[in-house]
Formats: structure tokens, sequence, C-alpha cells
């Protein structure tokens, strides 16, 4: 082992230096120009020179009420979809939406099937490992919606972290992630989707649905002889972002800027005010 | 006496769903759920909505993918029986593994794969990009709206080269099925391999593969629900959006079971008057 480092060092890296000097001298680019170089592969590499190129803004998202979610005709509707097309608009481009499979999103972004995740994201360091994060434009939490029969009276984190109690939560969401944290010794099953979990509740087979502001608050409204809220605060808070993928700093500064600039004009935080609070939206929806 | 049994059975069954509703507290109502089959349209008149646009992404898929899986199945399966050993291996292989892997497993890791070095290289996504109205047309009808069309093909190779590894075993099954005497006979008449293999071997062969190959295409329909993992529009994947957003999650999938139901009768249906034709025939 130690003989082979010797030998790389002692002659394969003066080699390759060597190499490396002899190519420098043979097409005699100064390394300035290099750099330029460099960073003109990195713009044109960049998804926002893809999205004006192609004209559409592709944007990766999961069947969340009410992030995105869809209308009678079957077309989405939510907070998310108001923001990407919108982003899409100041773009000059066309929104293009790709529903996903929530817990294969991320890697379906890095294999490249959409230019972002604009789909209610909460911000966690697991998911910052794969994938960049903008700065965060919406603050949420986790709640929990409880059952009236099963939980009664329940209203500590204490009395929620215990072997008989049952949790349940949609797969891959941040939810889960903060039930594994804050109740380890809880059960905590997993759907693959929230209208599952409520279910699960409200007929009595687990304590309490987990997931993020404001859903379970809409479970209990949606249900109120069997679902009530243990919590007056939401257990965790946490913020949401748009992610795209890494070593792309020209999308990151367009975003970032563009949500800066929808902070400061309130159309953010007015759309977020229609879709989380009062259910105006809920005559465009069936059921 | 029968008739007891039939009661039996029936009441059996009542009392079951007679259970289960008074089990669950839930308040039964297809009502949003049918508006999610088709709607009517202002302008329009009667429009498919999601779940019936899902069963055509199904029935697409399900189509493209047993011709891939039938070519796959006919170009391994009479390499299977060839008598060179690099054929058999590569065959071996391709049906050994894929036997051997959970179809959920072979389509994340396969799925993944093509979308991320095979299409990019191929460059599909943008061909389609570019293409005249009229081309786009034609993609939507083939495989669905344009801008999926690239994952659909995706999932369509999956899927077929999946089913692959059983059908070749049908062909291979067919072909050695038949007696060594028509090999021998086509040789005697001064026939090579080849010509042995399309006059004589695969046509008897075909024939007596077609029972086994229609159960093969209703399994293909039923399996394509698995592209939804990979967020396929198809019937399964968005049957969960649907119940999703209308919160009827038994509702959503009772009819999405109607729906696959439907498709795979009318194909087993079709199947068995294929097998009369063909038995007639010979």
């Amino acid at each position: 082992m130690t003989e082979t480092n010797g030998f790389r060092r002692r002659f394969i890296a003066p080699a390759a230096g060597g190499l490396a000097a002899l190519g420098a001298f043979a097409f005699g680019r100064p390394a300035a120009a290099q750099g330029a170089d460099a960073r003109a592969t990195l713009a044109a590499t960049s998804m926002i020179e893809e999205v004006k190129r192609r004209g559409t803004l592709r944007v990766g998202m999961s069947t969340f009420v009410p992030w995105a979610f869809r209308n009678r005709a079957g077309e989405l509707i939510g907070y998310e979809i108001d923001v990407a097309n919108r982003l899409a608009q100041d773009m000059g481009v066309r929104a293009e939406f790709v529903p996903t499979a929530w817990d294969g999103i991320v890697p379906a972004l890095l294999a490249g099937r959409f230019d972002a995740i604009i789909g209610g994201m909460s911000i966690t360091p697991a998911r910052n490992l794969n994938a960049n994060f903008t700065s965060a434009y919406s603050a949420t939490g986790v709640d929990i919606a409880a059952s009236r029969r099963l939980a009664q009276g329940m209203t500590t984190f204490d009395a929620w972290n215990r072997p008989n109690v049952t949790l349940v939560g949609r797969r891959g969401t941040s939810g889960i992630t903060a039930a594994q944290r804050l109740f380890p010794r809880a059960t905590i099953r997993q759907f693959d989707d929230d209208a599952q979990s409520i279910l699960e509740v409200v007929n009595g087979r687990a304590h309490g649905m987990i997931g993020s502001v404001p859903r379970p608050l809409f479970a209990t409204l949606d249900n109120p002889d069997t679902l009530f809220r243990p919590f007056e605060n939401p257990i965790v808070r946490q913020a949401d972002a748009m992610a795209v993928r890494k070593s792309d700093p020209d999308a990151l500064n367009f975003l970032n800027n563009w949500i800066l600039l929808r902070q400061l004009d309130g159309w953010l935080e007015e759309r977020q005010a229609y879709w989380f609070s009062a259910r105006e939206w809920r005559d465009q929806v069936p059921g | 006496m029968d008739a007891a049994i039939l009661l039996l059975v029936v009441g059996g069954l009542g009392f079951l769903a007679w259970r289960a509703g008074a089990a669950l507290n839930y308040r039964w109502d297809f009502g949003p759920v049918w508006g999610f089959v088709a709607r009517h349209d202002q302008e329009r008149g009667w429009v498919a909505n999601l779940l019936l646009q899902g069963l055509l992404t199904t029935i697409r898929v399900s189509f493209w993918a047993a011709i891939v899986a039938v070519i796959a199945g006919v170009v391994m399966g009479v390499a299977r029986t060839s008598r060179a050993l690099l054929p058999r291996l590569i065959a071996g292989f391709y049906v050994e593994t894929i036997r051997n892997i959970p179809p959920l497993v072979f389509i994340f890791i396969f799925y993944f794969f093509v979308t991320s070095q095979i299409l990019p290289a191929l460059g599909i996504e943008d061909w389609i990009r570019r293409q005249h109205p009229d081309t786009l047309a034609w993609i939507a009808l083939l495989f669905g709206p344009p801008q999926f069309a690239a994952s659909v093909i995706a999932a369509i190779i999956c899927l077929g080269l999946f089913e692959g590894a059983y059908v070749t075993e049908i062909v291979r099954a067919g072909i050695q099925s038949l007696p060594r005497g028509q090999w021998e006979a086509s040789q005697a008449l001064g026939l090579g391999r080849i010509a042995t293999l399309r006059h004589v071997i695969l046509p008897q062969a075909m024939a007596r593969t077609v029972p086994p190959l229609t159960g093969q295409a209703v399994s293909l329909v039923k399996d394509s629900s698995i592209v939804s993992l990979v967020s396929i529009q198809d019937l399964a994947f968005l049957g969960n959006e649907v119940a999703a957003t209308t919160n009827r999650v038994f509702e959503t999938w009772i009819l999405v079971a109607a729906f696959y139901f439907i498709v795979c009768a009318a194909l087993s249906l079709l199947a068995a008057r294929l097998e009369r034709r063909i038995a007639g025939r010979r």
C-alpha cells in the first residue's frame, strides 16, 4: 500500500503536473480565458438558459391539498400551482407540471425529469444534501389531527410518545421525519397520500394523523364529530422552498430574487392567505 | 343443492359487506368521483376527465409494452433454443435476471437508468419538442400528451422488457413442444435452420402459444399499474390523485378496480374467441 502511494507521489503526480503544463503550453491559453470558458459552460448549462430555450418551465409536484390538487375539470389548482404559473409568466415562458410520486421526487429532479420542484417542499438537511433549496417563501409547520375517541385528552408530547400510540402520515414527508424525531416510541405507519391517513384516523385505526399545516386543520373541519386538534400551535415549525439541481448558481440567484420581489409586493402573502386560511376555493373542488 | 350453496355464498358476502359498513365509520358517496370519470363542459360537451384519461394511458402503455414484449420474447425464445452456446447464455441470463427480481424493484432501477442515461443520449425529448403540430397530434394519439411522451416511452420499454422474459419462456416452451421429427423432416427436405424456423417451427409454435400468451397479456395490463410508481399518469396514478383530492378513497379505488376488470375481462373474452378460431382451423 505504502509502496503504491510512494510510487504515485514520486512518479505519477509530477508526470501529471508536467502533462498539464505541457498542455497549457501547447494550447497557449492563459488562466483567465479558461475561467471565462468555465463560466460560459456553467451559464449555458444553467436551468434558466434551458427553460428560455425550451419555452417551458417544467415543474415537479405532487398532490397535496391545498398546495397542488385538482378542480372539478381535473385541472391542477393550489398555492404552488399559482406560484409556478406566476414564476413562468415572469420568465416569459409556460409552466408545465409533472405530477410525481412524492417519495421519488428528488431522484426524479436529479434525473432531469423537470427543472425545479415547486410543491410545498420543506427544507430538510437530508434533502439539502442532494439538491439545492432557494430562500424559503412560506413558513409552515407540522400539525396533528387526532381521533376524538382514541386520543381524547392527549394534549402533551409525552402522551403521544408511547408504544401503544399509532401515528399515520404520508410517506416521504417532513411530517413523518418530525414524528420519528418527536415520538420515537410511538408506532408510525406511512401511507401514499394524506387522504388515506385521515381515513385511518376517522375509522379509529390510528390515534392521529401528522401532516403539514393546514391539512390536519382542514381534516378536523371536514370531520368535526370524529377529529380534533390536540395542539393549539404547530408542533414543529418549517420553511418551504423550491428545490433545484446542485451547482446551478444562476438558477438560485434568479429564483431567490424572484421570491424576494414577490414577497415585497405582497403577492405571495396574498396567495397564501387565499389558499391556506379561509377555504374560499371550496366550490372549485368536488365533494 | 346448488341453489343452497349460492344462497349461502351471497348471504355470507352480504353479511361481510354489512359488517364492513358497520365497522368502518364511513359515508359512502360516489358523487365526487364520478365527476372525475367524465364531466360536462359548457363548450365541448362531455369530455373525459382524469380517470378515463388514466385508463387511456394504461391501454396505450399496455399495448406498446405488449409489442415490445412479443418482439423481445420471440427473439430471446428462439435464442434460448439455439444450438450455439452464446445466444443460449444471453437469453438465459435475461430470463433468469428478470424472473428473479420483483417487478417493482426492476422498474425503479431500470426506469431511472433509461430516463437518465438512454433517453437523453437518444435526444427523444428534444426531438419531440421540435415536431410539427401534426406530428405532435399523432404522438398524442399514440403515446398521450407530448410533454410526457418521453417518460411514457421509457416506461413502455421497462414494462415490455419485464414481460418479455415471461414471453420468452412461453415461446421456448412452444418451440420445444414440437416433436423432433419436425426438425428432422425439414432437414431431410434440405431446409436450413433459419428457413426451418420460419416456415415450419414458428408457425406451429405460435398456434400453440396463443392461449398462454393471451393470459400473459391480461397479466401485463394488470402489471402495468406498477408504472404509476415512476409517476406515469396511468389509471393507478391518477386514481391516487383523485383519491387524494376528493378524500373518497374507497370509492375511487373501487371504480379503478372496475376499470381494470372491464379491460382485462374484455381481453380474456377476445382471447377465448381467438383460441376457438385457431382450434377450428386446425
